[in-house]
């Protein structure tokens, strides 16, 4: 049902306030109610969904007569409770309800934008916000005919691997096509390329869809802009909206030319890219706006205030992943006038962001200072730090040139992805290590014909990591062969190069690039179940094989067998025989993910993360001999599990040694509580540890600075703090707004590197 | 031949230490000191032996002390669990068989070369920031030769060296200790002799006498006073130190650190009476008036 509904953010109050109802408004004044009306949203948010275990997102709830909660299956495998609008029901071509295919995605999106109520906020220089995913009304989101072999869904189980089947997005667009063509550029595209792949019409279908959809809604906008710029009776706002109606005009069809109108249309591209499949990936900022900030500077129409304060509402918008500085191709760093804008953008919203800061060998120094010195002022989680040379040279180990590997952009939670290029399922597939180990536990300790043993151990857990690595190949082959069929890639699709070319989706051999993700979780639990079964029972026989199998099997009835087990030299204090298993452990995966690609050639990099799916696979794994009990969290990404006793320099150079050095990071999670420095020199620190790590080969550093009183408080009681903003893994999030077990898990890591 | 090696007795090592010196540090707390602080913050380090600490708030009455003790120290009650310090010999059997944490064997003997493998694990750290290493105690001057063979190694690996001490020793140690050391952390406690001794149980002719000496060394020198209620919390007090340290070249500056009660646990675990429990923690304003009372004679006055 098209949607007549126009969402106001009424002024008035907030005028009133400011005793300025008919008096011009700064851009501190509206960026201050701007944060205000932010928070309003997030309270909502709070109140009407409750639990965001994920980022925060730009999202809006829809008015409360367009509500409708629901759960389903989240972009990153963990399920999510949402909104969805009401008057929007999908048409399905299929007997099991669900919609698969291009054309009919494309032509759903378009009738769900149509059913999207317009928002306009008079204060922002952005137009248009969104309120609901797509993504909630793909019931199924598999086809059930095409489902997986057996042998692949029991193994999933049995190893508890994410594989990736059916996951969407995880790779970057590249802005550039969008600004250079804008959306009637875009349609004449595809329709030029339609005439030469015929064969394709489906897919040209959905994505004309997808465009026309687009279109529709900005001229809602259009519409509503210019009625309400009528009615307004501010000055500021009265020209704001005369503005961006006649901005969004334009660009309904024509590119962007000026800084503000290339930040309206990257506004417009990620919320339909969020929308369509969750997508968040931006990539270098600092790039592709450069040439508008630089053109409209000289032409005397911008000033960098309001470069700032158009940036500030790009970024309320949505909190897309962004990179800062790092080589171009040819190897110059880019770091500009504009990457600083960016930085102080973020710095006045206060609001969750995620932004990386390039740290590589020809960066600007003054860019990490800068970015230091925020994130330790403003103590939310923001920005993020990447290792840059190891990334670099990492990528060129899968054989590719160091102009390419330069190119790979940050843009999302752990991962990069050349913009435009690259298909990659970052953050999609992973293996939990720690269900592997129960997997070879047991079988070894059932079986009569052997005597258990450290080795023995080892040997049948790589042999089942084998296994399970080869279970993800077919897996990544199953999806690469189906997932077009189902739900393409129709935003991101767009500003690939290659897709409407071949007519190809990116997830069928669209782009130029393949590298599928393959992340290991969990190596702190099982390096210190190898470290600690090495110890108490072979070395010291203070506990039999049975013994332990019994205890495990009984959750540790025995308190003190679980202490003596847990109470180990852990893998993250440094030169311990924990971290030596965690590089065992890490280089095996390395070593067997890099033996060979998919069956059907696609390669695979290996990394480390669990983003923040260390609660439920820990849910998933039993008693571990680290004196981890059943169903507790399993080790956050390469971190050691909380309590490893250890500083953040020994966990600097742990989680150096486990990286996995083909481009893909295996993040330090680092949460520092400010007062350690107590009038010393903070920053020089700080900026120590981040060098140091990189050093030595690290490759992300995501890390908090934060008030460890303010947060156990905040525990107790998280209405008390709704603003608190930490870094979750890696994207930030309101304290408030997390689930408990993720709030203690956060905690717990606190307290852990605290003492 | 018989090589001998030098041990050192330690009690802790603390990587990422930030205030103890410039940049990212690891401080070695060697065990022993000279002097007795009835306010010591860490009392597990004053005597030169190893010791048992126990904390009885962890104990899970596993019962696994009671069977390695030697001399029955250790009895399970009615799942209390009690420990005869009198009877012990503090061998430590019974912390190495204890995993909840209640009992702890405080001082290690390590040698240069164990020793200089964990310090060394964050170099790349203290050269990313300035940073080194700390000999703190106790006094690093009472295992002295322990101290000088460490802090050469340091050198000799190119690391920066500071020493944390209150200079209670001959000169000729300190002055041996200076060759490899790049910067001095000296406290000094009191100028009157009569307060010092009542306060510390030594009195301060040799420590001021040390301090001269070490002003006309080039070494960098920082002077630390821990501000005691009822000892030298007054500005008068502060204010003699100030005037005795005026003229040092090589004053850095002069750091005034309140004291806290954070020691006080420790006490209780090593079984002996906290002499401080009266004390309150300096307030802000405290503090302020007594670096005021500093800074007419020393420009440069910080306080932690």
């Amino acid at each position: 049902m098209e949607s007549n509904l126009i969402i106001y953010e009424d002024p008035s109050t907030f005028l009133e306030r400011l005793n300025k109802l008919n008096e011009e408004l700064t851009f501190s004044e509206r960026l201050e109610i701007l944060r205000e009306i932010k928070m309003k949203h997030t309270h909502e948010k709070q109140k009407v969904i409750g639990i965001m275990d994920q980022d925060d997102h730009g999202r809006l709830l829809p008015p409360p007569e367009l509500r409708e909660i629901v759960e389903y299956m989240g972009p990153s495998g963990e399920p999510v409770r949402d909104v969805k609008l009401n008057n929007f029901k999908p048409i399905s071509n299929h007997p099991s309800g669900g919609f698969f295919g291009p054309k009919i995605c494309g032509e759903n999106f378009r009738l769900f934008l149509s059913s999207h109520p317009v928002y306009i906020n008079p204060f922002s220089s952005i137009l248009g916000g969104y309120m609901a995913y797509f993504m909630s009304y793909r019931d199924p989101h598999w086809n059930p005919d095409l489902s997986p072999p057996q042998h692949l869904v029991e193994a999933w189980s049995k190893y508890d691997i994410y594989p990736g089947v059916g996951a969407v997005q995880h790779f970057c667009q590249d802005m550039q096509i969008g600004f250079s063509l804008g959306w009637g550029g875009l349609l004449r595209k595809i329709r030029y390329y339609r005439e030469i792949n015929p064969q394709a019409a489906e897919f040209y279908d959905g994505l004309e869809s997808v465009v026309i959809g687009v279109q529709e809604w900005i001229a809602r906008h259009v519409k509503a802009a210019r009625e309400l710029a009528e009615k307004e009776r501010n000055p500021t706002l009265r020209r704001n909206l005369k503005d961006l109606a006649d901005i969004n005009e334009r660009l309904i069809n024509e590119p962007p030319r000026t800084f503000w109108e290339a930040c309206q249309w990257t506004a417009w591209y990620q919320m339909i890219a969020r929308m369509y499949n969750g997508s968040g990936s931006m990539g270098r900022i600092d790039v592709w706006l450069k040439p508008f900030y630089e053109r409209d500077v000289a032409a005397g129409i911008l000033t960098d205030e309001e470069a700032i304060f158009h940036l500030a509402c790009l970024f309320l918008n949505d909190t897309q992943y962004y990179q800062l500085g790092g080589p171009d191709a040819s190897g110059k760093d880019v770091t500009n006038k504009l990457s600083y804008l960016v930085l102080e953008a973020v710095h006045r919203l206060k609001a969750p962001a995620n932004i990386g800061i390039f740290v590589w060998e020809g960066l600007d120094p003054r860019l990490l200072d800068r970015g230091i010195e925020i994130m330790l002022e403003d103590k939310m989680g923001f920005p993020k730090f990447l290792g840059g040379d190891a990334l670099i040279e990492g990528f060129m180990r899968n054989g590719y040139s160091v102009e390419l590997a330069r190119e790979r952009a940050y843009s999302g939670c752990h991962w990069f992805a050349i913009p435009g290029k690259e298909y990659a399922l970052q953050d999609c597939v992973k293996i939990n290590f720690a269900k592997v180990f129960e997997v070879a536990f047991w079988e070894m300790m059932s079986d009569p014909n052997v005597n258990p043993s450290v080795e023995e151990l080892w040997s049948r857990f790589e042999t089942h990591l084998r296994k399970a690595i080869d279970i993800v190949r077919e897996g990544l082959d199953f999806h690469m062969e189906n997932m077009h069929k189902v739900f393409p890639e129709l935003v991101l699709d767009l500003l690939c190069y290659g897709p409407i070319e071949k007519g190809l989706d990116a997830s069928h051999g669209g782009v130029e690039y393949y590298n599928l993700c393959l992340d290991g979780a969990g190596i702190g639990t099982v390096a210190d179940s190898f470290a600690a079964i090495e110890l108490r029972v072979e070395k010291e026989k203070r506990i039999s094989w049975r013994e332990l199998a019994e205890e495990l099997k009984n959750n540790f009835r025995n308190e003190y067998i679980r202490l003596m087990l847990r109470n180990i030299p852990h893998y993250g204090q440094g030169g311990t025989h924990a971290d030596e298993w965690a590089v065992k452990i890490a280089k095996t995966f390395v070593r067997l993910v890099k033996e060979k690609p998919t069956p059907k050639g696609y390669n695979i990099i290996p990394g480390l993360f669990s983003w923040a799916s260390m609660l439920s696979m820990g849910q998933r794994v039993g008693a571990t001999p680290n004196g981890r009990r059943a169903g507790a969290p399993i080790s956050q990404g390469a971190n050691p599990e909380p309590g490893f006793g250890g500083t953040p320099t020994s966990l600097a150079i742990a989680v150096a040694a486990i990286q996995c050095g083909y481009g893909n990071t295996a993040p330090l999670q680092l949460d520092i509580d400010p007062t350690v420095f107590r009038g010393k020199n903070g920053k020089e620190i700080v900026k120590a540890l981040i060098l140091g790590h990189f050093k030595l080969g690290g490759t992300m550093i995501n890390m908090n600075v934060i008030d460890k009183e303010k947060i156990l408080e905040a525990h107790k009681d998280p209405s008390k703090y709704p603003d608190l903003i930490v870094r979750v893994t890696g994207f930030s999030a309101y304290f408030a707004s997390l689930s408990k077990d993720l709030r203690q898990f956060v905690v717990d890591r606190i307290l852990a590197e605290e003492s | 031949m018989v090589v001998f090696v030098v041990k050192g007795l330690i009690f802790d090592i603390k990587r990422f230490e930030v205030h103890d010196g410039p940049g990212i540090r690891t401080t070695v707390f060697l065990k022993g000191c000279p002097l007795r602080c009835f306010w010591c913050q860490n009392p597990e380090g004053l005597k030169l032996k190893q010791e048992i600490m126990f904390y009885p708030e962890r104990c899970i009455s596993c019962g696994a002390c009671m069977a390695t003790c030697p001399r029955g120290a250790h009895e399970i009650r009615n799942n209390i669990h009690v420990y005869f310090r009198d009877k012990c010999e503090n061998c430590g059997r019974c912390a190495e068989s204890c995993y909840s944490g209640a009992l702890q064997f405080v001082g290690k003997w390590m040698n240069v070369d164990d020793l200089i493998k964990v310090v060394l694990m964050d170099k790349p750290f203290y050269n990313a920031s300035n940073g080194g290493v700390t000999l703190s105690g106790g006094d690093p001057v009472m295992q002295y030769e322990f101290s000088y063979a460490f802090l050469e190694r340091c050198k000799s690996e190119g690391l920066h060296t500071a020493i944390e001490t209150a200079a209670y020793c001959r000169w000729e140690v300190l002055e041996k200790l200076l060759s490899v050391t790049d910067l001095i952390m000296m406290d000094i406690k009191h100028i009157d002799s009569e307060v010092h001794y009542k306060a510390t149980g030594v009195r301060n002719d040799i420590i001021l006498e040390n301090a001269k000496k070490l002003a006309e060394t080039d070494k960098p020198l920082i002077i630390r006073i821990p501000i005691v209620p009822t000892v030298n919390d007054s500005p008068e007090a502060i204010a003699a130190i100030a005037k005795f340290i005026q003229s040092f070249k090589n004053l850095m500056f002069l750091e005034l650190l309140p004291f806290h009660r954070l020691g006080e646990v420790k006490y209780r675990a090593l079984g002996i009476e906290y002499p401080a429990r009266n004390l309150k923690t300096p307030t802000k304003a405290k503090m302020q008036e007594l670096i005021e009372a500093a800074k007419k004679f020393v420009t440069n006055v910080f306080s932690a």
